[in-house]
């Protein structure tokens, strides 16, 4: 049973690791800029099919995934400056809508280019085998989203509370208006921003693409869930979002495994059991709280 | 006023009435060419267009006129059945249509079966694979297959060759159910043992906790009915990531291996058995005329499936009736005309059941293996004639 | 004065003259008038809580397909009469609108649109379970009517289900205008605009918030009913989020907190949709996405801001000019 026990976590965390990955840039745009932005996901999938693309044909995947944030970064850059930058003042509808209208572009050109059928990431031998960690054999793949989840995870941290640049950050996502007042160039930490948010989405939507596979539809369906681990999390909640991403992935895998019946509804009743004990998530920064 | 609208509408009327001439007959095609499901509507046409390059557009009638079969096709753009009824409604009202026929989904078909009645017009069905639908109309006729009748056929052979304990995991909705229950059906009534079961959410492709309790519960197989795209290609690779291949747990399944599919997947799924009604690699000469044909036309990268099968023998058989009783026969009769048909298919020999209006056909056990560096379907197997086992159970109420 | 009040009285003509000539010049394809205008109904629903008291939801769906489901499940087991069904489908939509409403309205924002989406989610999967219920996947079968009045027959050329949608469209359009010019509705208004100040002058905000949220659950559920009645058959995709998305989507087009912007909105979204399914099925998802993203930057209110826009527009160009 303890093994047991040991298994389901490491599945949940490893599936919560994904999550994170990839809402973490959407819980800083939607805490900072205020846009809901759903074309995150969009992003992702972006990203996925650049890796998908490369390592296809032969390329490296390390090399892959990192070209795979680089490309999700520079179009999260110019859709900064084009297309989301006339939305920050507009109201959550026009956001929404906007958004939506660029992941029905997105879906379509991936159609178009890539066909309606779901486009794998070649992944190196070693990640598809089974690994022995002692007590079983274990899949080597999510003992990797682990690792380089965590360390992903761990380089944000440092980051965002040690660098000037976290420092800015976190003031501008607690008080904007004052953050302003005192000298930082918002228009650049925005911009900036949200490149590292849709490169880190892309990095996740390569890494990611054993878990949440790559189609046409990926845009639309997954980015409920990112949306979700962002708001449990508490938007703009650099923390709330890794624990809501850990919460929701063990959540998902113990259902499954012990009320596969119930599993659909699980997710949905737990966040609408959350969202009305905490309306405004389970970490909210502080502008907020 | 009210003599402007006399004349607009008679003027419309008028022109819709004279769409038609004589010698063509139109048929209307529904399926969906853009959405989730989008790979269904391209497929259809290609079997169409195959097989009329191939054997003509025109027949002539017994009566010596020319008939032009014209097909107009409409996309339900996924949008689900009241699509496909509106769309259908126009094709009947609107575009004359002698013939309906595409039908991916069971749902769509479903939806046409009061407007086949009111409006009089023969539906053939091309995929919808829900085993009553053919019940709901006498205008339905089926040249595909029922989930059951693909399925029935597996249990029995797993329990003659050495597997007597079998977990499934099926999708939940209602074609994973059908398969569900005659799988464990047909196995149990083989002597077989079910170690459990789980349905999984439709688009699922997180399969580790499923995983987890198969190995737990250490079946000689695990049999899985997922929708074909991302859910079966995660299933499989779950599978081999938990370690139940290397268990020697082996994999048993239906569509899931199909020509068109089977690129997706790594060689993890070598050795898996499926049972379905069409296999790519059978040397039957109606077979290599279809895959020639659609290859010629369609470029190299066209894989021919199930769809296009459909198609091309549901393209076969309205033609052949419009040749034996004109084009303005009345709906039953060209009905009357398709039931008790037999014919060589590129899947195999096929029969209209005379009283059902759905497909007799064989269905084939095969196994995945490589060959020359591609993946395939090798059969190892073949059960003859299978009728719809649904039907056999649950035998037409007397009138 | 005069004048001007004439012209409004012909505007508000337009729209339905339109929809009863449609009927004689388009016996064919009566079925699409029927989709359209229930949409337009649903469309008008979603402009009652989200055009007018700001209620970002994504969750109207979950009544419409609630509605849909009662209408078809009480055609099939109490009674086929339509009107009583109709009237069921809007009583158990009101009920769970009340319902939900009281739970959810005291928050708003993002966290009001998750908590929307959840509910239509959760009643989505139920749907596809209770196969018993609802036949899930296939669909709910077997859904016979008695003729309206014992005279008006559903059929296949659909003229009745046609002028059914017509008047049930009228009646709900005519309660809608009462409702946002009344001062109820104006209070909708300030709701909208400023919650707080509302609150500090002593407006019951979460009840007027439930009210409306109430009606607008009924609305939605009586398109509901109407789809079930006209196409006789009730699919899962009623309650898919995609459906939200989509009468959304109608309703921006056309432009919110105008009633007739759904009309334009809806009316535009099928009929392009329907093209395009008929020309080249393939570009649809960029002609959607592309057209959402023109209405957003370039209309402030939608296609019926697009006369305004293009005046503003040439002001602008004028006044660089003169510069």
């Amino acid at each position: 049973m303890g093994s047991f026990g040991l298994t389901v976590l490491l599945d949940g965390i490893s599936y919560g690791m994904i999550l994170f990955l990839i809402s973490v840039g959407l819980t800083v745009t939607m805490g900072l800029m205020r846009v809901v932005n759903l074309a995150h996901g969009a992003f992702a999938m972006i990203g996925g099919y650049v890796a998908g693309y490369l390592t296809q044909r032969g390329c490296n995947f390390y090399l892959a995934a990192l070209a795979a944030a680089a490309a999700a970064a520079a179009l999260g850059a110019v859709t900064e400056r084009t297309i989301y930058r006339p939305l920050y003042r507009k109201g959550e509808l026009a956001q929404v809508l906007l958004t939506i209208g660029f992941v029905f572009v997105a879906t379509g050109a991936v159609t178009e280019i890539f066909g309606a059928f779901p486009y794998p990431v070649v992944f190196p031998p070693y990640l598809t085998r089974p690994l022995d960690i002692g007590f079983r054999q274990y899949p080597a793949y999510r003992l990797f989203l682990i690792a380089s989840g965590a360390a992903i995870a761990l380089l944000l941290w440092l980051v965002l509370d040690n660098s000037l640049y976290g420092a800015r950050l976190r003031a501008a996502v607690d008080n904007p208006r004052m953050a302003r007042a005192v000298g930082i160039n918002v228009s650049l930490l925005f911009t900036s921003t949200f490149t590292v948010g849709c490169g880190l989405a892309g990095l996740g939507g390569a890494l990611g693409a054993g878990i949440l596979s790559l189609e046409p539809a990926y845009a639309l369906k997954y980015v409920v869930l990112f949306l979700v681990v962002v708001i449990v999390g508490g938007e703009g909640s650099f923390e709330g979002s890794f624990v809501a991403a850990m919460a929701l992935g063990i959540i998902d895998t113990l259902g499954k495994y012990f009320v596969a019946e119930a599993a659909p509804y699980l997710l949905y009743t737990a966040v609408f059991a959350l969202l009305l004990w905490r309306p405004k998530g389970l970490v909210p920064p502080r502008s907020l709280a | 006023m009210g003599r402007l609208f006399a004349i607009i509408t008679s003027a419309t009327v008028l022109l819709w009435a004279d769409r038609a001439p004589a010698d063509v007959a139109k048929v209307g095609l529904l399926a969906d060419f853009t959405g989730a499901f989008a790979t269904w509507g391209p497929q259809f046409r290609e079997g169409v267009e195959a097989y009329q390059a191939l054997h003509g557009k025109t027949v002539k009638g017994l009566d010596d006129k020319l008939h032009e079969i014209q097909f107009i096709y409409r996309d339900t753009a996924s949008q689900g059945p009241d699509k496909a009824r509106q769309l259908a409604q126009e094709l009947v009202l609107h575009d004359h249509v002698r013939f309906l026929c595409g039908l991916d989904l069971s749902p769509h078909a479903m939806a046409l079966a009061d407007i086949s009645k009111e409006a009089k017009v023969p539906v053939v069905i091309m995929n919808a694979a829900t085993s009553s639908i053919t019940r709901m109309s006498p205008y339905f006729v089926r040249v595909s297959q029922t989930v059951p009748q693909d399925v029935a056929p597996l249990g029995p052979w797993a329990a003659a060759h050495d597997i007597k304990r079998v977990y499934t995991i099926v999708s939940d909705y209602a074609p994973g159910y059908d398969a569900e229950a005659y799988f464990i059906k047909t196995f149990k009534a083989a002597g077989g043992t079910i170690v459990g079961s789980a349905r999984t959410p439709q688009q699922e492709t997180n399969f580790s906790a499923y995983m987890e309790r198969v190995r737990e519960a250490k079946p000689d197989a695990l049999y899985m009915f997922q929708p074909a795209g991302s859910p079966s290609v995660a299933f499989v690779k779950a599978y081999v990531e938990r370690g139940l291949k290397a268990a020697g747990i082996k994999l048993l399944g239906g569509g899931e291996t199909q020509e068109l599919f089977l690129p997706n997947f790594t060689d993890d799924i070598v050795g898996t058995v499926t049972s379905f009604h069409y296999t790519e690699t059978n040397t039957r000469p109606a077979n290599l005329e279809l895959r020639a044909q659609v290859k010629k036309m369609f470029g190299d990268k066209a894989v021919p499936d199930i769809a296009t099968l459909a198609a091309w023998d549901g393209t076969r058989l309205i033609q052949e009736a419009v040749a034996a009783l004109g084009g303005d026969a009345e709906g039953l009769q060209y009905v009357d005309f398709m039931k008790g048909k037999k014919f060589d298919s590129p899947r195999g020999p096929v029969e209209i059941d005379p009283v059902e209006r759905d497909i007799i056909q064989n269905v084939y056990i095969r196994r995945v293996e490589e060959r020359d560096g591609r993946l395939v379907n090798i059969d190892i197997d073949e059960v003859k004639m299978v009728k719809d086992p649904w039907k056999i159970d649950h035998p037409p109420q007397a009138n | 004065m005069r004048r001007a009040r004439v012209v409004a009285a012909i505007g508000h003509a337009v729209p339905w003259a339109i929809a009863v000539v449609y009927f004689f010049a388009v016996p064919s394809d009566l079925d699409f008038g029927t989709q359209v205008m229930i949409w337009i109904l649903f469309a008008m629903s979603l402009d009652l809580a989200l055009g007018y008291a700001g209620i970002l939801t994504l969750g109207q769906a979950a009544f419409f397909g609630l509605g849909a489901y009662t209408a078809g499940l009480f055609a099939i087991h109490l009674s086929p009469d339509p009107l009583l069904g109709h009237l069921a489908a809007i009583g158990v939509t009101m009920l769970v609108g009340a319902l939900t409403g009281a739970m959810i309205l005291h928050t708003t924002g993002v966290t009001l649109l998750m908590l929307t989406l959840a509910i239509v989610s959760v009643l989505s999967q139920y749907a596809n379970q209770a196969t018993d219920l609802t036949g899930g996947d296939n669909g709910l079968q077997g859904i016979r009517l008695d003729p309206i009045f014992g005279v008006f027959e559903f059929n296949i050329f659909g003229k009745t289900a046609y002028f059914y949608a017509l008047v049930v469209l009228f009646g709900w359009f005519v309660l809608a205008r009462r409702i946002v010019h009344s001062p109820f509705g104006r209070s909708l208004d300030g709701i909208r605009q400023n919650p707080h100040r509302m609150r500090a002058i002593g407006t019951p905000v979460w009840w007027r918030l439930l009210a409306i949220y109430t009606i607008s659950a009924a609305m939605a559920g009586s398109a509901g009913a109407l789809s079930a009645h006209a196409t006789r058959f009730v699919g899962l995709s009623v309650l898919d989020l995609l459906t939200s998305g989509t009468v959304t989507v109608a309703l921006i087009l056309g432009g919110t907190r105008r009633l007739y912007g759904g009309f334009i909105g809806a009316t535009i979204y099928l009929v392009v949709q329907d093209y395009s399914a008929k020309i080249s099925p393939f570009f649809w998802e960029f002609v959607v996405g592309g057209l959402l993203i023109a209405t957003v930057l370039l209309l402030e209110g939608g296609l019926l801001d697009f006369g305004p826009a293009v005046l503003r527009l040439r002001d602008r160009w004028q006044a660089g000019q003169r510069r």
